[in-house]
């Protein structure tokens, strides 16, 4: 399962930008994150004096529009950059009359972040259903076809897919394949260093609430507040090792609940700092 | 103030959706709903093929059918729309307490508001609603959330037949800029044919005028369409509870009726029906509601106050009789009449404070025990009034 990356001309530096998954949650408002009484549309740019980096999430539920992402990334200024998750519509809820119109639909919508170069990547989040048939490989497939052109990153989320087959395929792609820190529950993707696109790492911390993973419920599922040990270790363990073969890095905290993914963002990017490695 | 998060639902062609789901073979066919019984039938309710064919609702059954020949007619099931209301209605309750049906075409609002703590970002709950009245139900809402419910309505009429909308709050006026003012509730056909004269058909144009120009051409309705042409709308959402729902009973008419005879029995029998309930549990009525379905499909609801509030089957009879002649005003048949009592109050035990008045409320108290008790002991036919005579030879 565990791959040694074929590297053939190691980047010289990587540079690691830090961010949130989402940024327009109240609750953070309430948690002091942002000033009280702060409205949804004035976020982005609070946001954006802390972090140099989010991954869009509204993606995933409607379709994005060339006016909204480019009011965002006016908003955001020039510096910024942003990832943004693939619409539900290609990767959950895909209807083969529809999906690759829906494609077009998208990589429109994402046209001025890709045009002003402030789109790190398109992330790819495959149901936890979604595992290693031959009919998903085929939809998968066609699917990295048809965004052809677009920074893609890749997260599974069923084991299956955890094969140096789908890792050198992701390679021969240059296809950024996803490292997820989650709780150590059967089936879930491991937790892996595997870098398959010399250009990009990508890592997301969902929280380790085992409790309240499968409750159905976002508020239980990423409630979690990682410590200073924990984020040291896989520092040490992964993102270093990433760090040297692939020249950007991004990483994400998806435990949203009481802001806690700003919180241990800061923290992380204090602790990259600590260990020399060069922040965005 | 805190900002709002509102949450509007849509079924699309709700009345097709629901018949779609009671047989499975009209999925893949056009379909109109239509009285095809009534002499001057108009559509109800179409399919989107049926749309996209030229069927409107409102058109007359026999223009509609021009359009879209091969379009499957079904007759207009009131009842099962409002069921299917409230089944969708009970899967958004769990989500917030504040969720308010408009009508019985399929639209919610839900009003999500400091929930995020409990359930996660508002359009992950809609999502998920959306998703339970896909599993549970088979319906396919459009769903948007928005910031307040003009702009959360005007945006599921944007992706109508099927898709979603997020408008993020400070981003209404933005929004609404582009758009043809058609598609804005609350600005009426003839304001639009006013606007129109002034050659502005869009949001953004009539945007651009300001409180005394407008003020100057529409009086006080100016103050109105500024905040609606900017996105503002505080109207809250009215919070619905079931319980709320009160006492209500209907009637569907085995042949659609014009006669004021069978339409008076009826109404006396559902009087009737709701005032043995009323007695039963001491309460009096302070209002009664009457919904009448005529046989072209168009639906009228009016009530009538009961002033003080009552429970004898007489005096309801008269309030009842008050919200008919509010509501039966066209000439067209009757399929379809529901009466009911959302507002009650204990039964006072004041007594009168003259004499008289107080001896004709005793014997009026007097006769309905009497009534009910023999209805009681032999069964609610045993006793019946002469009005209610008409509906045997009807």
């Amino acid at each position: 399962m565990e791959k040694t990356p074929k590297q053939k001309d190691p980047p010289a530096s990587c540079r690691i930008h830090v961010g949130t998954s989402g940024y327009a949650y109240a609750e953070w408002t309430d948690a002091g994150f942002y000033p009280a009484g702060t409205k949804s549309g004035q976020m982005l740019p609070l946001y954006a004096k802390q972090f140099s980096i989010t991954e869009l999430n509204y993606t995933w539920y409607r379709m994005p529009t060339p006016e909204t992402i480019e009011r965002q990334r006016q908003q955001a200024g020039s510096g910024f950059l942003f990832t943004a998750k693939l619409i539900r519509t290609l990767t959950h809820e895909i209807d083969p009359m529809k999906w690759q119109k829906e494609a077009l639909c998208y990589r429109e919508g994402m046209a001025p972040l890709l045009q002003s170069k402030q789109l790190s990547a398109v992330l790819i989040q495959l149901p936890p259903s979604f595992a290693r048939t031959q009919s998903n490989r085929t939809h998968l497939s066609v699917l990295l076809d048809s965004l052809d052109g677009l920074p893609l990153a890749v997260e599974f989320r069923h084991r299956s897919w955890a094969v140096d087959r789908v890792f050198d395929e992701l390679e021969r792609r240059q296809v950024c394949l996803v490292s997820v820190d989650e709780p150590d529950l059967p089936g879930l993707f491991p937790a892996l260093d595997v870098v398959t696109c010399p250009d990009l790492f990508y890592v997301r911390f969902h929280g380790r609430n085992d409790q309240g993973w499968r409750s159905g419920n976002m508020q239980k599922q990423f409630d979690y507040c990682y410590s200073d040990d924990q984020l040291g270790e896989w520092i040490e363990k992964r993102i270093i090792p990433m760090s040297s073969r692939a020249r950007k890095g991004v990483i994400f905290f998806n435990n949203h609940v009481r802001a806690q993914a700003a919180e241990n963002a800061l923290q992380l990017r204090r602790l990259l700092s600590k260990e020399g490695l060069e922040i965005g | 103030m805190q900002s709002r998060s509102i949450i509007h639902l849509n079924v699309a062609d709700f009345a097709v959706a629901v018949e779609r789901q009671a047989d499975c073979r009209l999925r893949n066919c056009p379909v109109i709903i239509a009285p095809e019984a009534a002499a001057r039938a108009e559509v109800y309710d179409m399919s989107e093929e049926a749309y996209q064919d030229g069927v409107r609702k409102g058109m007359p059954l026999k223009t509609a059918l021009r359009f879209c020949s091969g379009a499957k007619v079904l007759p207009p099931h009131p009842d099962r729309y409002e069921q299917a209301m409230m089944q969708c209605f009970k899967r958004v309750l769990p989500y917030s307490p504040l969720a308010e049906m408009t009508d019985q075409k399929g639209h919610i609002f839900v009003d999500v508001t400091g929930t995020s703590r409990l359930f996660g970002p508002p359009p992950d709950i809609a999502w998920r609603i959306r998703s339970a009245f896909r599993s549970e139900m088979g319906l396919d809402p459009i769903w948007s959330v928005a910031s307040n419910k003009l702009v959360a309505k005007v945006a599921t009429r944007l992706v109508k037949p099927s898709g979603e909308y997020i408008v993020r709050e400070g981003e209404e006026a933005c929004f609404l800029q582009p758009l043809p003012l058609y598609l804005v509730p609350g600005i009426l056909p003839e304001d639009r044919k006013q606007f129109g004269e002034f050659n502005l058909s869009f949001v953004g144009q009539v945007a651009g005028l300001t409180m005394e120009q407008l003020d100057l051409i529409f009086g006080r309705r100016g103050h109105t369409l500024f905040n609606l042409v900017r996105g503002i709308d505080l109207s809250p959402v009215q919070s619905f509870c079931l319980k709320k729902k009160g006492i209500c009973f209907d009637h569907v008419f085995g042949t659609d009726t014009g006669q004021v005879s069978v339409v008076e029995g009826v109404l006396y029998r559902l009087t009737e029906k709701i005032g043995s309930l009323l007695r039963r549990q001491r309460l009096s009525a302070k209002n009664l509601g009457l919904i009448l379905d005529f046989s072209d499909g168009k639906r009228v609801v009016r009530q009538a106050a009961a002033r003080p509030p009552v429970h004898d089957d007489f005096s309801l009879f008269l309030v009842a009789k008050l919200a008919l002649e509010r509501a039966w005003t066209r000439r067209v048949r009757i399929r379809h009449m529901s009466l009911s009592c959302n507002r009650f109050e204990s039964r006072s035990s004041q007594l009168e404070l003259f004499a008289e008045s107080r001896a004709e409320k005793e014997k009026k108290e007097q006769l309905m025990g009497a009534i009910d008790r023999v209805r009681q002991r032999f069964g609610s036919g045993s006793l019946r009034m002469g009005r209610t005579f008409s509906l045997d030879s009807a």
